[in-house]
């Protein structure tokens, strides 16, 4: 691409730095060109839930309720949200919102929005954003009421990835045969956000051109090209060859490299991963046995002392220096700190094999036993290394791993087949706060009350469910942290979920060119990317 | 000649259904691509319907029944990933591939004829060993290795090729080229060198083999004694005699580098089918998948089919057989 060149001599000064998401006033710069791992699926936004898709979308769409750097909640189209009563919350939005094609936003594009969701959602489904909706009531042309089946306390996370398209635009363009050719040829995809589409293919790039009326102010570049590429040496290449000015994941290999060239900048965030193991709590589970092959009379995991002696074993400092090259925390809880629900009681986690062999001893099994481990090997950063980690420090406790580290592709079916007795893979909490996780992983399995859908390993816990279903229906926000940090404490002091790291995301810039701000979601957006001059 | 058009057309789908069959069993083995994609916060509720809406929930069975029926009036499916029909998925990538893939498999095999005869005909010379090294460096070298190194050396290093992707590209014919720009066309050399490095190695080796066992036969020595001259021997009577291994190979390399062209094509970022069938099956896009490798398995069939008709054209024995 031949424009690049403009932004590289533009690019000046001082080294790349941590700043605040606020927005540029000054517009020299023309260009940005990024190199990223992953793209849309469509230029429909409301085809798939993929992070990638969404970070995309961002570019040309806008949600109701924004997720901020942190992933709290912050307004975006909508200004301001209340709940009127137990099943009706109140929207107001903003005012003077255009859409690229000169047409105001009102309240009609964002019913229109919710009620095309179930439509067009694609299998990585969307509906998970209105599963609480059941109405939309039009009071004003800036006012919504949504109506919804039952309490929902958690609707505006719900709606951080409710992106609204335009009605008049995308009315002809709103079922599952006609949304994709209509988006991404470009007449529907008409959104208000900081950059107009130009063109896209799939796997290949995505150009956009800025939107001048854009109502948060004008966009720091002209033009952003979105250059999906998904090997990580090659994206660094482009990188160190001017091709493109930023590229996000960078592997913990590279990173090392990294530092000894001063050519190239990295910029690190934390992540919303959270690498948690887990451990069956059936009577009966597939993969544990006596050393010597033969079926034990019950299962070691449902014993707390087995699942400490555990959590003891892991050696969670040696597991960030070591195997995640530094980039990487020690994880307590399945959370990071200072999110929603995120307790701030729980200590860190000790690391003692003496300990654990004692406790193995003391529930019976002083010669420890065996299982195998499965893990997932090329979802995240350092998955795989880290699955080699565990299984070397719950051999030196006396317990045989015999470790799986596999395909998500192959993983995640057997995983939700139940094969698995022993099993670790990450877990994003991308809305921000508890509902989500514990929701979904630490209630019981109860398709009832909507709960548990990832609960793979049958735990239950009469306590933290009844935490969790009255979280899920107290509006007041006080009071809903205080439920879900009591539901964290009990759910971690079962270490049926073992959490081990909380993994980091590493960008890179030309030196000396960019500022931007890492998100917790690992988003890279255009609009909140600055020149440096 | 009729019939031995018709009789490899048939088998041709024979070996397609069998393809169909058993890509779709083994798609099916690997489990239910719903539990890959669908995202951590749905319900079961949820989970059921999309399941359903996909289809996902019928036995296998008739899960292939309705693909071939599909199938059979032309209709590939649409790929869960990106909602559009997969055929058109497969075209809007096809014209990046080919023309990666005819320009290294052509530079190739006509760079790599070359040098292989000469190698064969002056087997003793420094040059001719000098050849013979690159070959079997080109052999051992993994191609993902290679890839690196030559992005490491024209695109970080010299500054003098781009790192990846396609380029400026030009509307031809309808389809969008890249090798027509100058631009296009600096994207594309180091991928065409480094998919070409391979087969050129393989070509040499042919070429050379193919040579040193016929420059000792009668026929050479009789044409010698005629005292036809010995340029026209290499390019006439040679060149023809070598050329049967060789087409079927070209023929082989061409279709398994235009289906699988996939580790060059993801590092040098090169939008073609190779990376979408590799992104197919890391979210199991069982759709594209499926038609992908039937696909493959026709251009397979095609193209040994044009081979065969070529070996009649250029070898007067096979065409008096009357194949």
């Amino acid at each position: 691409m031949k424009t690049k060149r403009l932004f590289a001599s533009a690019a000046l000064a001082l080294g790349v730095t941590f700043a605040a998401g606020s927005f540029p006033a000054s517009a020299q710069a023309q260009t940005l060109t990024m190199g990223v791992r992953g793209g849309p699926e469509s230029l429909d936004p409301h085809f798939s839930a993929l992070g990638s898709h969404a970070e995309a979308a961002k570019h040309i769409y806008d949600t109701l309720v924004w997720s901020g750097d942190d992933l709290q909640i912050e307004p975006g189209l909508a200004t301001s949200w209340k709940a009127l009563d137990e099943t009706t919350w109140e929207f107001k939005l903003r005012e003077g919102v255009k859409f690229h094609d000169g047409s105001d936003f009102d309240a009609e594009d964002v019913k229109f929005s919710i009620e095309r969701i179930p439509v067009v959602s694609g299998p990585t489904t969307t509906t998970i954003y209105v599963r609480r909706v059941a109405e939309v009531e039009i009071v004003d042309p800036y006012t919504l009421h949504i109506k919804t089946n039952g309490p929902a306390a958690t609707l505006p996370y719900d709606f951080v990835r409710l992106f609204v398209v335009s009605s008049d635009a995308a009315k002809d363009y709103s079922t599952p045969e006609t949304a994709a050719e209509g988006f991404n040829a470009g007449p529907a995809a008409v959104g208000t956000g900081p950059y107009k589409l130009v063109s896209w293919e799939p796997k290949g790039d995505l150009v956009l051109e800025r939107f001048d009326d854009y109502w948060r102010g004008k966009g720091p570049w002209a033009r952003v090209i979105r250059k999906e590429m998904p090997n990580d040496s090659s994206r660094l290449a482009a990188l160190k060859s001017g091709q493109v000015d930023v590229i996000n994941y960078v592997s913990s290999i590279d990173y090392l490299a990294l530092q000894r060239d001063s050519s190239v900048e990295a910029v690190i965030g934390d992540s919303v991963y959270i690498m948690n193991l887990q451990l069956d709590q059936r009577e009966d589970t597939p993969l544990v046995r006596a050393k010597d092959g033969s079926k034990l009379d019950k299962n070691p995991l449902r014993d707390p002392l087995v699942r400490e002696a555990i959590d003891l074993a892991i050696d969670r400092d040696a597991m960030v220096n070591i195997v995640l090259e530094g980039l990487g925390k020690p994880a307590n809880q399945m959370m990071p700190p200072g999110f929603f629900g995120s307790s701030e009681e729980i200590p860190a986690r000790k690391h003692d094999s003496a300990q654990a062999r004692a406790l193995l001893a003391e529930a019976g099994y002083p010669d420890g036993f065996e299982f195998d481990l499965y893990c997932t090997s090329d979802r995240l950063p350092g998955d795989g290394a880290i699955c080699q980690g565990l299984g070397q420090m719950f051999s030196q406790i006396g317990i045989k791993t015999n470790v799986n580290a596999i395909s998500k592709t192959v993983y995640f079916p057997a995983q939700s087949r139940l094969e698995y007795s022993v099993f670790m893979n990450g877990w994003g909490t991308l809305t921000g706060e508890a509902s989500y996780t514990l929701g979904s992983l630490a209630h019981s399995n109860n398709p009832e009350v909507k709960m548990g859908a990832f609960n793979r390993v049958a735990y239950k816990n009469d306590e933290v469910d009844r935490l969790l279903q009255e979280g899920a229906t107290t509006l007041d926000p006080d009071a809903r942290r205080k439920l879900y940090e009591q539901a964290m404490i009990a759910t971690m002091a079962d270490r049926v979920y073992i959490p081990v790291v909380q993994l980091q995301t590493v960008w890179a810039a030309k030196a000396n060119s960019v500022i931007f701000a890492p998100r917790f979601d690992e988003d890279t957006l255009a609009f909140f990317i600055k020149a440096k001059n | 000649m009729l019939g031995f058009v018709i009789q490899r057309l048939l088998q041709a789908a024979v070996v397609m259904a069998v393809m169909s069959a058993v890509v779709f069993v083994g798609v099916y083995a690997i489990g239910n691509p719903i539990e890959i994609i669908i995202p951590p916060e749905a319900t079961q509720e949820i989970r059921e319907a999309t399941i359903k809406r996909f289809g996902l929930d019928l036995p296998l069975w008739e899960q292939y029944f309705i693909f071939v029926t599909n199938l059979l009036q032309g209709d590939f499916g649409r790929s869960f990933i990106y909602n559009v029909p997969v055929l058109e998925l497969i075209a809007g990538r096809l014209p990046a591939t080919l023309e990666l893939v005819l320009i290294s498999v052509v530079t190739a095999t006509l760079l790599g004829v070359g040098l292989g005869v000469y190698a064969g005909y002056r087997p003793e010379s420094w040059i001719a060993r000098g050849i013979m090294a690159v070959s079997v460096l080109g052999f051992s070298v993994p191609s993902f290795w290679v890839g690196l190194i030559l992005i490491l050396i024209f695109a970080v290093n010299l500054g003098w090729l781009p790192a990846g992707g396609r380029g400026e590209v030009v509307s031809f014919l309808g389809v969008e080229w890249s090798f027509l720009t100058p631009d296009g066309l600096s994207h594309i050399f180091l991928p065409a060198l480094n998919l070409a490095f391979f087969k050129l190695a393989m070509m040499i080796r042919l070429a050379r083999a193919g040579t040193r066992e016929i420059m000792l036969t009668d026929t050479i020595k009789f044409a010698r004694a005629a005292g036809i001259p010995e340029r026209q021997i290499l390019t006439q009577h040679l060149l023809k005699l070598i050329s049967i291994p060789i087409i079927t190979v070209f023929g082989l390399e061409l279709g398994s580098t235009l289906a699988f062209a996939v580790v060059t094509e993801t590092i040098f970022s090169w939008p073609g089918v190779g990376k979408l069938i590799i992104d197919s099956i890391t979210v199991l896009d069982r759709p594209v998948m499926v038609a992908y490798l039937i696909l493959t398995a026709l251009l397979f069939v095609l193209i040994n089919l044009t081979v065969d008709l070529v070996f009649a054209l250029i070898d007067p024995r096979i065409r008096a057989r009357g194949a």
